[in-house]
């Protein structure tokens, strides 16, 4: 029984090193630009959609205003780094950090609503982040931040001549994410979180403090979506409260955990590699004139996995091994 | 040696409803306690203050020696306070050996050490074959047998069964029975509410029956079932002067 268990842990693992070893050598067969920008764009939003997933997913505490600490990240690294010359490396760490204590200190009241009450204050909590920024002379206000040019160097993580060291952060980062959740999940705190979210009250009678739970699950994973942030912001090269702290930020966080399974190990993954570049090519194909386009088709998306496998598409999958299990 | 557990002169009101009124109840060290009395008699709240879902409006309880009158219910469990409840509350995503790692992770904190011990449990709760099942796949006898397994996990020395016979078929119920002695000799203090009473009489040591939140008789099974009182408390007073 364990046996089988340990077995399929270290299949997991291996698949993802596979993955990330293909995914690492993409790059030698795919040379165009506009395809890079889709594959570093999906990375990305695989490693948020991961993390937001640790909270969301895992410990059941449905958050739509992670666009918070996504903008927290892009802030915190642009403005220590035109204000105060601080290298963006250290900027993401503390742009982590500051986003995990806002996390705690929201959960400190946000955590005592359930279920809907909590998702509407996540939103409206990014909204007053998202206006506050509009309006913070000092942090730009609505201009944004542009961030000034200094050269291609890792040591300033600026790169203009080639999206390629983008796009190996990126991994790297949904490297992170996966690998984080995949030691979470036979960790206490994994199996804690799972309790809380089916049934706090039974938790608590087995000595699961569910509050201290929630507060740390809404760190960690503020803490990587923040790190997501100062990334694109990197990347972007120029930031406005709207293009990283907008509501579609949070969104496009939850969209992809939920269309591949929300809850599990592999979702996010599966369901980021499906939907964005989807999203990015009807974007394209459309031009201009058909911004929204992409919303209508998350919106389908949505409504055909909750009617056809309202556990995602990780449940294709899972279904197939336990009919294989039971004969 | 003192009592393991002890409420002393405990009062909960909700509003203007009295659900326990100056409850005092002690449990020895390995006994088998039943709680009984007529629906409304407030078992299900005294269950609940001492497992520590709410503190009690007046009072204090004493668990192993200690005033946990304030303490909260995973602090409780950490104590050695184990609960199951009377409506079951299985992790229903979660598998049967996962939902009782929870409890085993109490006081292992390495995963390996956790699983063991659960694995433990279940083969000491016959579970064990319905490890890899999902909670929600269960029948009914079997999650009340999971919240037993998933409570045992935590190691308690109480152990509080809130109607964990009830509902059951007679054989399901034997082999509940059954379980809740082997409980009792691996040397786990027993406090259980149960309705059926020619299942419960048999099984405890001691039995306390409260009626309209308050104690109204404790003593021996074969005595309390004999008190008119407790007659009078079921099946109204012209069955009292019968008896």
């Amino acid at each position: 029984m364990d046996q089988a268990f340990a077995a399929r842990r270290r299949r997991d693992l291996i698949i993802a090193a596979v993955l990330a070893g293909l995914a690492a050598l993409a790059p030698l067969v795919i040379k165009d630009v506009y395809v890079q920008n889709i594959l570093i764009l999906t990375l990305m939003y695989a490693a948020l959609s991961q993390s937001w997933n640790i909270l969301s997913g895992y410990c059941g505490q449905i958050s739509l205003g992670h666009a918070l600490y996504f903008g927290i990240g892009a802030y915190t690294t642009e403005l220590l780094f035109t204000k105060f010359g601080v290298l963006p490396w250290f900027g993401m760490l503390a742009g982590g950090v500051i986003a995990a204590i806002i996390a705690m200190g929201l959960g400190y009241p946000f955590f005592r609503l359930r279920g809907h009450y909590f998702v509407i204050a996540t939103i409206v909590i990014a909204e007053i982040g998202l206006l506050l920024f509009q309006n913070w002379e000092w942090a730009g206000a609505a201009m944004g931040i542009t961030v000034p040019v200094r050269g291609d160097s890792w040591l300033k993580f600026q790169f203009m001549r080639s999206k390629l060291p983008y796009f190996y952060f990126a991994l790297v980062l949904c490297c992170l994410a996966w690998f984080v959740t995949w030691w979470l999940e036979d960790s206490k705190w994994g199996f804690w979180w799972r309790a809380v979210k089916d049934n706090p009250e039974a938790a608590e009678s087995l000595g699961v403090v569910v509050f201290n739970s929630k507060m740390g699950a809404a760190a960690v994973s503020a803490f990587l979506v923040a790190i997501g942030g100062a990334f694109y912001a990197q990347f972007l090269a120029y930031i406005d409260p709207e293009s990283v702290m907008g509501f579609q930020f949070s969104l496009l966080m939850a969209l992809p955990a939920v269309l591949g399974g929300i809850g599990t190990l592999w979702g996010p993954v599966l369901g980021a590699a499906i939907l964005i570049p989807m999203t990015e090519l009807t974007r394209s194909y459309i031009g201009g004139s058909g911004r929204g386009v992409d919303l209508i088709v998350y919106g389908a998306l949505i409504v055909a996995i909750s009617l056809a496998l309202p556990r995602g598409l990780v449940s294709l999958f899972s279904r197939s091994k336990a009919k294989g299990a039971t004969r | 040696m003192t009592a393991l557990l002890e409420t002393r002169g405990v009062w909960q009101r909700f509003g203007g409803l009295v659900a326990n009124s100056d409850v005092s109840i002690s449990v020895g060290r390995g006994e088998i306690v039943g709680l009984i009395g007529p629906n409304g008699a407030g078992k299900s709240t005294l269950f609940n203050l001492i497992a520590g879902v709410l503190p009690p409006t007046q009072g204090s309880i004493w668990f192993d020696g200690e005033d946990v009158t304030n303490l909260p219910a995973a602090v409780r469990c950490q104590r050695g306070v184990g609960r199951t409840f009377q409506v079951v509350k299985s992790f229903e995503t979660m598998t049967v050996i996962d939902n009782v790692i929870v409890g085993a992770l109490v006081r292992n904190t390495v995963m390996r050490e956790a699983r063991r011990k659960a694995h433990e449990v279940l083969e000491f709760t016959g579970l064990a074959a319905r490890a890899d099942v999902l909670a929600s796949d269960l029948v009914p006898a079997e999650k009340r047998r999971l919240e037993v397994a998933r409570a045992l996990a935590t190691e308690p020395k109480l152990l509080l069964l809130d109607e964990v016979l009830t509902g059951l078929t007679p054989t399901e119920a034997q082999t509940g029975v059954a379980l809740v002695r082997k409980v009792r000799d691996a040397g786990i203090t027993v406090l259980m509410v149960e309705h059926v009473m020619e299942i419960v009489m048999p099984l405890v040591d001691r039995a306390i029956v409260l009626d309209l939140g308050k104690v109204l008789v404790e003593g021996k099974p074969a005595d309390v079932v004999r008190d008119p009182k407790v007659i009078k408390a079921y099946l109204g007073d012209r069955h009292a002067v019968g008896a």
